[in-house]
């Protein structure tokens, strides 16, 4: 309470109750102006700069890292990285890297790796498969049922097909679908926040 | 203003008064500590709200989900003060709100700063806080909430209500208390101010204050007060026997007196009764032998002779005076009706019959009627107005009033002459015997007669006294009180 901001709150808050007779009959307008004049000082140091709406690989590659906070891996991290793989074509390219770069799960340093085959996914924690890998995507997923890793993906019907986060478009905006039998089948457990947020989650269809 | 109350009322008074404003002050007191408690409680409540409701938001604000943000949000309306709440994104932005009604929407623009410190904004009836909500260390924005003072108020309400109610029953239970001191404090006091007042209403000191159980101030004071009536009626006692003493001892010595008056009395009056005999015997010689031997005697031995009768002449008349004196003393008062106006004629005109040629102007006032003994105040007029004659022989024409004048209710007498009048100086001399205040050579007399008149008076139980200057004349006054015992 007594940081450089709040004590200019306070002085603000006074210096409009003397001004301003209208403040002192209506508390709740009071309220509101009082509000809205702390909001005004205090004016966010990003906020001058253009604001560009991200595109959707750019949202995506954030949700990619951002689920790794709502889901429980039943195997400790490998070494101590946490790495995020994506198999097939790359769709992010340079996205993903800027996008993790510095940041970090738990204490573990995030890391984007490329991989080729779903054998290589036993050191991954997220596993991002391109739409390059739609046509083999059975396939793959088999290869990955053993293995606690999490599948996330923007193939159509990744989700229904055994996958367990599938990225969907609702009215422009990035969302996501959750598979949780899939989940479960891997061992892995997704926090009911994330679950809340999804914009639907289907218990049943898992890999067969 | 609580002057004219009697210690009870005021005790009472006090009691209550007292009891009410210790229990004001003290409650004032907790109210402010309370109401204190109250606010903390109230931040301490809506922070850990918000810290729920933050942590509930996570995935919302992370995943974009303003809906989902709602919903949480919403949650709050289960909190009755809460009347609205809304989560800002770092950059400021306004992610999602909740207000309890449309009526209670509060303006929030949305551009807190990402490092906005976590603050509790007071307002008259509203409170707001802010809280940070970050995740993974990451801030993923902050929360606000924005709540009314109700359950502040509500409490001070429900405080003051149990307050009035306390303070009612403090109040009826100290009128309670202040009838048991009462009796203690209130009623010595009382008791002892009636036998105050009683006591110096019928002067009764007979009278004690009923003495306390109690060894305090009360106790002294009645004490002391029944010591005091005790001292006054002992010294009322010393005083009614010392004056009772007194009046005996009068009594006795006026006996005495008056017994030693009497005898001196009547042995004056034996010698001057016994002087006359050997004086007639002188007179009768000088008379024998001025009527056998005149012829052979000298001139000079006749000349003797004469002084020798003059002289017995003079002594009989004293002798005469002083068994006048005498007998007005020893006589026995025969009281009726007497004409002081027609006595004062009467010597009028045997005085002008004895001397013709003098010119004397007699003023006599009618109707001067008194309740006496005639013979004596005959005796008295004969000697007030022979001295106004004797000394108003020097003036020519004299002039010779007798007169009556109110004064105080009674009535005085007055004879007044215009003569050789006296020395103010010596006008208690006049009254005394034998005091005479003029030479023999110049007025002839013996000094006894206003002795006498003033004996007169005072049998009738009245007084006289003199006035007059030098040469200018005097003025005698008497009264004659109508019925003295």
């Amino acid at each position: 309470m007594t940081s450089p901001a709040a004590t200019r709150n306070s002085n603000a808050k006074r210096w409009l109750m003397a001004k301003v007779p209208a403040l002192r009959r209506s508390p709740s307008l009071r309220a509101a102006l009082v509000l809205s004049v702390i909001a005004l000082l205090i004016v966010p140091e990003n906020s001058a700069q253009p604001l560009s709406s991200p595109t959707d690989s750019q949202v995506e590659a954030a949700y990619l890292y951002k689920s790794g906070a709502f889901v429980t891996w039943p195997n400790p991290a490998p070494d101590d990285q946490f790495a995020i793989c994506v198999l097939g074509r790359d769709p992010f390219e340079h996205t993903l890297d800027a996008t993790i770069a510095g940041e970090a799960i738990g204490g573990k340093k995030l890391i984007a790796t490329r991989i080729s085959s779903p054998q290589e996914a036993s050191q991954c924690r997220i596993l991002f498969i391109s739409s390059s890998e739609e046509s083999r995507l059975k396939p793959v997923l088999v290869a990955l049922n053993k293995i606690p890793v999490l599948t996330v993906s923007d193939i159509p019907d990744f989700a229904d097909r055994g996958g367990m986060i599938q990225f969907v478009l609702d009215n422009g905006r990035v969302r996501f679908q959750v598979n949780l039998a899939s989940a479960e089948q891997s061992g892995l457990v997704l926090s009911s926040q994330l679950l809340k947020v999804a914009s639907a989650v289907k218990r049943g269809g898992g890999r067969d | 203003m609580l002057n004219n109350y009697s210690i009870s009322t005021k005790l009472t008074l006090m009691n209550i008064v007292v009891t009410a404003v210790a229990l004001i002050v003290a409650s004032l007191g907790f109210l402010a500590y309370d109401q204190a408690n109250a606010r903390a409680e109230l931040v301490t409540s809506l922070s850990t709200q918000a810290q729920i409701i933050a942590s509930n938001s996570i995935s919302a604000l992370d995943f974009n989900d303003p809906q989902s943000a709602h919903t949480t949000l919403a949650a709050l309306a289960a909190s009755k003060n809460v009347e609205g709440a809304g989560l800002l994104t770092p950059d400021g932005r306004l992610f999602a709100e909740y207000w309890r009604s449309p009526d209670v929407r509060v303006n929030v623009l949305p551009s807190l700063h990402p490092n906005q410190p976590e603050t509790d904004l007071f307002f008259p009836s509203h409170l707001t806080v802010i809280r940070n909500i970050d995740f993974g260390g990451r801030r993923l924005g902050a929360i606000y909430i924005h709540s009314d003072l109700g359950s502040i108020s509500e409490r001070r309400n429900h405080f003051l209500r149990i307050l009035g109610v306390v303070l009612v029953a403090c109040m009826i239970a100290a009128l309670l208390v202040s009838a048991l001191f009462r009796r203690a404090v209130a009623d010595p006091i009382a008791e002892l101010a009636n036998t105050a007042r009683t006591v110096s209403r019928e002067k009764n000191y007979s009278l004690r204050a009923k003495p306390i159980a109690a060894r305090d101030e009360f106790a002294t004071l009645i004490t002391a007060f029944n010591e005091m009536l005790s001292r006054i009626q002992e010294r009322d006692a010393a005083l009614r026997h010392a004056r009772n003493e007194l009046e005996q001892r009068v009594q006795e010595r006026t006996k005495q007196l008056v017994a030693a008056n009497r005898d001196l009395e009547s042995f004056s009056y034996s010698v001057s009764h016994d002087l006359r005999g050997p004086l007639e015997i002188v007179n009768g010689m000088s008379y024998i032998i001025m009527q056998q031997y005149g012829r052979e005697l000298t001139p000079g031995v006749k000349d003797c002779l004469d002084r020798i009768d003059d002289a017995s002449k003079r002594m009989a008349q004293l002798i005469d005076d002083m068994l006048n004196l005498a007998r007005v003393t020893k006589s026995e008062m025969h009281r009726e009706r007497v004409d002081l106006s027609a006595i004062v004629r009467h010597i009028a005109e045997e005085l002008k019959q004895r001397e013709p040629k003098r010119e004397v102007e007699f003023v006599i006032a009618d109707g001067a009627v008194v309740q006496g003994d005639a013979h004596l105040l005959r005796v008295a007029m004969d000697n007030l107005i022979g001295n106004a004659w004797k000394y108003s022989s020097n003036k020519s024409p004299s002039r010779i009033e007798f007169g009556v004048r109110p004064s105080k209710g009674d009535t005085v007498y007055f004879v007044q002459d215009n003569g050789a009048g006296f020395d103010p100086r010596s006008a208690q001399r006049l009254f005394q015997p034998f005091q005479r205040l003029h030479p023999i050579s110049e007025f002839p007399g013996t000094g006894v007669g206003l002795a006498t008149v003033q004996r007169i008076m005072q049998k009738h139980g009245g007084l006289i006294w003199a006035e007059g200057a030098v040469g200018v004349g005097a003025t005698f006054s008497f009264t004659v009180p109508d019925d003295s015992a």
